[in-house]
């Protein structure tokens, strides 16, 4: 069973991502913050990580340059709000960027292709 | 146009052919011709060109390297969005070194981020060569292209020391082989290979694409194994021809790799007519000289036994004193000093080095503060001297830094 680590840090959207997820059949852990976010895929080593951007402590663009420095293979896919870090070059670094949206199909299709 | 360029340096290497010069400090930072360090000729290129905003990555060693760029190139205007910048890693990406040279420049992406440049001119610290960096820009621009390689012709069988290239009519790049064991000819002549200089100039979007894509796949990280092979066919990549600014009928490009091509290329500058002109008013080579009396010779005994402070075919800095000595053919930095009767012969001697009386020295290079007592012979038994120096392929005698003599 894959496994995807979810970053997110409002626990309401966590949940929902999380309770979706586990319905396509995928094993789920959670941080709240990019730190954690760090340390869990140390841990853990998920398949796949699902990224929010803003977030407190360190936020979802520098914990990706740190997770990629030690797991430069994992597929990582940026889930923000904002359109705008589109422009910036570490968010290059993610295999996709989805603008966050209540329904997630994009996301799930986004996770089955990435997981092959 | 050339504010849009910011220019990377790549200082971080470990220079380990060229130990024991490397020592101490990194190889851009090997002082070269009395009075300069090798870094000096890529940053009077940038000065000359006209390329203003400067990052120097460094890594290894890079104490002497720093305070040189700190003391003799802090000559930017930051209100006219001038700068040199010197950055060693700073871990922010990764908690490890550079792992090859697009590494380097992935983990200083944020730079990149912060200064948004249109393109990216990516040089070496370490080569030595005078090229006006604004005709590569504007070749680049005339092709649209998204990565333009300066490349030299290189005998044939020299060339598998570096990155091969061939090229269609209109100068794209078609085949890039890094260090092949069988170098490819150009089709003109059999003897001669296209070679690249190492040098790299990307639109800033296409450097950072190739770089990030890199560090997925298990590679060394290095543009010219990987990065550039990986774009050919793919991108738009020229090869522009070096035009150099040396204005002599042979192009000078040194990589100085080795002990022994760093005293030939030493020993180039005192023959009469260099093949490296370091003399160019239009093309001026700067650096950081301390304030210094000049240099001088003392002692016109003519008669037989007498002493004569004689300098021959060299080059000499100031502050150095000869006194009652014979120079023939060779590098003196600053505050060199020596002594009666004693005869240095095709050899480089560095800032501070001391030599007695009665010293005979020949074809070797003493290190910055290198102190020879009186009656020492240098580079007249290679066996002996085995015993205490390096000696390089070719018979050059070594004295490392402050290394102590008896």
């Amino acid at each position: 069973m894959n496994t995807i680590l979810l970053v997110e840090d409002d626990k309401n959207q966590l949940l929902l991502y999380k309770q979706e997820l586990s319905l396509e059949g995928y094993n789920i852990i959670t941080a709240q913050d990019g730190q954690e976010a760090v340390k869990k895929v140390k841990e853990h080593t998920p398949n796949l990580i699902v990224m929010d951007i803003n977030m407190p402590k360190i936020n979802g663009i520098e914990a990706m340059g740190k997770i990629l420095s030690e797991h430069r293979k994992v597929p990582i896919i940026i889930n923000t709000a904002y359109n705008s870090y589109k422009d910036n070059f570490m968010s290059w670094s993610a295999d996709a960027y989805i603008i966050k949206s209540s329904d997630l199909t994009e996301l799930k299709d986004k996770i089955k292709e990435l997981l092959g | 146009m050339f504010k849009k360029v910011l220019v990377m340096i790549l200082a971080g290497g470990q220079g380990e052919r060229l130990y024991p010069l490397t020592k101490d400090r990194a190889k851009p930072a090997v002082p070269f011709g009395g009075i300069y360090r090798i870094i000096d000729f890529t940053l009077s290129n940038c000065i000359n060109s006209g390329l203003r905003k400067i990052c120097v990555l460094t890594q290894y060693k890079s104490y002497s390297l720093d305070r040189h760029l700190r003391i003799g190139w802090n000559i930017f205007n930051n209100e006219l969005d001038e700068f040199i910048e010197n950055i060693p890693p700073q871990k922010r990406i990764s908690d490890m070194w550079y792992q090859g040279t697009a590494d380097a420049v992935y983990q200083n992406i944020y730079v990149l981020e912060s200064e948004h440049p249109e393109k990216v001119l990516i040089l070496a610290g370490d080569h030595i060569y005078k090229m006006d960096y604004r005709e590569l820009i504007e070749f680049h621009e005339t092709n649209n292209a998204d990565l333009t390689v300066p490349c030299i012709e290189v005998p044939i069988k020299e060339a598998s020391r570096f990155g091969v290239m061939s090229i269609d009519n209109e100068q794209q790049i078609v085949e890039f082989n890094e260090k092949p064991a069988s170098p490819k000819p150009i089709q003109s002549n059999p003897e001669m290979a296209l070679v690249s200089m190492g040098i790299y100039l990307f639109n800033t979007q296409v450097l950072v694409k190739r770089v990030i894509e890199d560090t997925k796949r298990d590679t060394t990280h290095d543009f010219g194994k990987n990065i550039i092979p990986s774009m050919i066919n793919k991108d738009r990549v020229f090869a522009f021809i070096f035009r150099d600014k040396n204005n002599k009928a042979v192009k000078y490009w040194r990589d100085i790799g080795t002990i022994d091509a760093y005293w030939e290329a030493n020993m180039d500058l005192v023959q009469v007519d260099p093949i490296f002109n370091l003399y160019d008013i239009d093309w001026p080579i700067r650096t950081y000289h301390e304030q210094l009396s000049p240099a001088k010779t003392v002692f016109s005994e003519l008669f037989p036994g007498g002493r004569c402070g004689t300098v021959l075919d060299s080059l000499v800095s100031n502050g150095c004193i000869i006194s009652g000595a014979r120079i023939e053919r060779s590098i003196l930095s600053s505050n060199v000093r020596i002594d009666n009767y004693s005869e240095v012969f095709d050899s480089i001697l560095m800032a501070g080095v001391r030599i007695g009386k009665n010293v005979k020295i020949r074809k070797a290079i003493l290190d910055k503060s290198v102190i020879v007592p009186d009656g020492k012979h240098i580079g007249y038994n290679l066996d002996a001297d085995a015993k205490q120096f390096v000696i390089s392929e070719k018979g050059v005698v070594v004295a490392h830094k402050e290394m102590p003599l008896l």
